[in-house]
């Protein structure tokens, strides 16, 4: 059975020239072209292939449990939906349960207790090789014994796609992601960035209803990594594949995903999008994990005025809990002793100078607060300097512990 | 200065070494091509001891009974062995220690013992059941009990050599339970199969106390023959069969170094 035309036409490499991206305009000028994943199979005989055509899935997770030995639980109950062509992350310090949850979704680990549904099918008991599902490993796991042509069509052949097919397709994978002149090329002989890309081009030449992403970005250095987020960014917004990717970098998932679960303790602290999950945390956790220091306990409350150890603070239509989120960057820094409604006098212990802007550690009263200004050309108050600092009231978030 | 002088004696050491290694054999290939019978002097260049070697019936059928037990004892050996070195990579989580040491054991047990103990279990198999009459077939299973450990031991490390991640990247590429060791395992450890399989044969082709324990009367390998042979006087003769032997050993060597640098390459 041919290649389905369209989706010869989704793997061109006509693109966006990189650096004009940014994930807000992909985000919103590119619809998801679930039409570019029609796969037609190349044996619809075998039994995973029953479907000839695909679009992204769907994933929905009902109460997976997860225990290794007596001990260790790694995921106590997970209730997850992910919609198709969705880019979700699953974000968490290391031994979260975020990997055991993307090993559980590819099937190479087995859940103790609950329910697994991939496009609408159970897939709980499905082992990994009759699931169209594909992973980027985070040490990318490529074979060593074959040529890079030959990784990237591994999983077709696996599946019984006749030769003249799988060249044809996988000339097109190492053209779209640029790395056509490498094919004949030996693993050993790749850069880590190199090899990168033949991983998730090995995944993605599959076409597969999911594509899941284990730290894929983990062992770049800075520079070549921001410059696969966008690039991995990009891959999955033409192809409207649903991915999803783990990484305990809280800023690279605000950068690539649609949405994101924050885990702890083999529990989901919060799911939402970047900026829900970044400005309104559900909890003390997800507000340290996403970088936040300055959290107050409440100690009385009287309408919207707050008693805090920083004072007594105005809110605006805050919300219930005890603790009171302040994020440094609402923050402004006023010259001297100025009087007013949340207004308070500080003293500079500390300044980070960072170029485009300078992180402040402030002295309240008994208390400390964190602070950063955008450095606009006026004036940064220097170690020492007696400021005050004034909040807005509709910055305030409140949440429980 | 002083360090040339150290420099210099350590490159002599080095000859000498290689000399003590390799002169008696120069000596016995020497003496091969000697025309007369003199195992002392030599009197002049002949082919007249290889030529009575290619005649003579018992040298070719010990020959034969070499190679036909090394072959066939390393093919089972590298079957069996490579499934325990797999069986001990899969499990190497568990505590192993008394398996391994059960391993090694044929490893470290003089071969005498080993010999003793494997006719002694022979002839009281053969007493009990009929079966397992000494010959070539106790010979096959008792080289095969001594590769295995060796088979084993490569195929374990080179398993053990690779990322982990890769047996998961196979399952996840769709490869069934077959095409796993088709298409990953199989291609990914068979430079450890080659070199378990040369190491293997040439453990069979070089043993004599084994083969000596548990042949039969018709079984003579080319060790066993060369031994029976020097009980009657060291015959040039000998010194043929011996440089042959040597001959083959080293293209077998010089094989199996191209075969590993072509891996390397």
């Amino acid at each position: 059975m041919a290649l389905d035309a369209t989706t010869s036409d989704a793997i061109t490499t006509d693109s966006i020239p990189a650096d004009s991206i940014t994930a807000d305009s992909i985000r919103t000028e590119s619809k998801p072209m679930t039409d570019t994943l029609t796969l037609e199979a190349a044996d619809t005989s075998s039994t995973e292939m029953e479907e000839s055509t695909r679009d992204a899935s769907s994933i929905e997770m009902q109460g997976l449990h997860k225990r290794f030995g007596r001990n260790t639980v790694a995921l106590d109950g997970v209730d997850l939906v992910i919609e198709a062509g969705e880019f979700f992350t699953l974000l968490g310090p290391s031994g979260c349960g975020k990997t055991t949850l993307l090993r559980i979704l590819a099937g190479l680990e087995e859940a103790d207790a609950g329910r697994l549904a991939i496009g609408g099918r159970d897939v709980t008991e499905v082992p990994p090789h009759q699931r169209s599902v594909n992973t980027v490993f985070q040490s990318y796991a490529l074979f060593p014994h074959l040529s890079v042509r030959e990784n990237l069509a591994f999983g077709l052949k696996m599946r019984g796609m006749p030769p003249e097919q799988r060249e044809a397709r996988v000339a097109k994978i190492a053209e779209f992601i640029q790395l056509g002149d490498l094919v004949e090329r030996r693993v050993d002989q790749l850069s880590g960035g190199q090899r990168q890309r033949i991983a998730l081009a090995r995944a993605l030449v599959n076409e597969p209803d999911v594509l899941l992403l284990d730290e894929p970005l983990s062992a770049l250095d800075a520079g070549l990594r921001s410059q696969l987020q966008v690039e991995l960014l990009r891959v999955q917004k033409r192809l409207g594949m649903t991915f999803v990717f783990v990484t305990h970098d809280q800023d690279e998932a605000m950068v690539m995903s649609d949405r994101i679960a924050v885990l702890n303790g083999g529990v989901i602290q919060q799911v939402g999008p970047p900026r829900e999950v970044y400005e309104h945390p559900a909890n003390a956790f997800v507000a340290r994990f996403m970088g936040h220091d300055n959290l107050y306990p409440i100690s009385a409350r009287d309408g919207d005025r707050l008693t805090t150890p920083l004072g007594v603070l105005r809110g605006e239509a805050v919300g219930e809990g005890d603790l009171l989120l302040i994020r440094p960057e609402t923050l402004d820094l006023l010259p001297g002793e100025q009087q007013g409604d949340n207004r308070l006098p500080a003293t500079v212990t500390e300044r980070l100078y960072r170029g485009s802007h300078a992180e402040y550690r402030l002295e309240v009263g008994e208390t400390t607060l964190q602070a950063t200004l955008n450095n606009r050309g006026r004036r940064l108050p220097e170690v020492g300097d007696r400021v005050t600092v004034s909040v807005a009231p509709e910055d305030l978030v409140t949440l429980s512990e | 200065m002083r360090k040339r002088t150290l420099k210099r004696s350590l490159t002599g050491f080095w000859w000498f070494t290689l000399a003590f290694l390799y002169l008696p054999l120069a000596v016995v290939a020497l003496f091969s091509f000697n025309a007369s019978n003199s195992a002392a002097r030599f009197t002049g260049f002949s082919w007249r001891w290889y030529e009575r070697l290619l005649g003579n019936e018992e040298i070719l059928s010990a020959f034969a009974n070499s190679m036909v037990l090394a072959i066939v004892s390393s093919v089972i050996a590298l079957v069996v062995g490579c499934l325990i070195g797999y069986g001990m990579y899969r499990h190497r989580h568990r505590k192993l220690g008394w398996l391994i040491v059960l391993i090694y054991l044929p490893i470290v047990l003089p071969d005498i013992v080993f010999g003793i103990s494997e006719m002694a279990f022979f002839v009281q198999v053969h007493r009990l059941t009929g079966f397992l009459q000494p010959g070539l077939g106790t010979m096959i299973i008792a080289h095969v009990t001594f590769q295995i450990p060796f088979v084993a031991l490569i195929v374990y490390s080179r398993f053990v050599g690779l990322d982990p991640t890769l047996f998961e990247a196979a399952k996840d590429l769709y490869a069934t339970p077959t095409k796993r060791v088709i298409h990953f395992m199989l291609p990914t450890i068979k430079p450890a199969l080659i070199s378990a399989f040369f190491l293997s044969f040439t453990l069979s082709v070089d043993d004599f106390v084994i083969s000596f324990f548990t042949a039969g009367p018709e079984s003579a390998t080319l060790p066993i023959y060369i031994w029976g042979a020097i009980k009657k006087g060291v015959s040039p003769e000998i010194n043929a069969i011996a440089t042959l032997m040597i001959a083959a050993v080293a293209i077998v060597a010089v094989i199996s170094l191209i075969f590993s640098r072509r891996r390397q390459a």
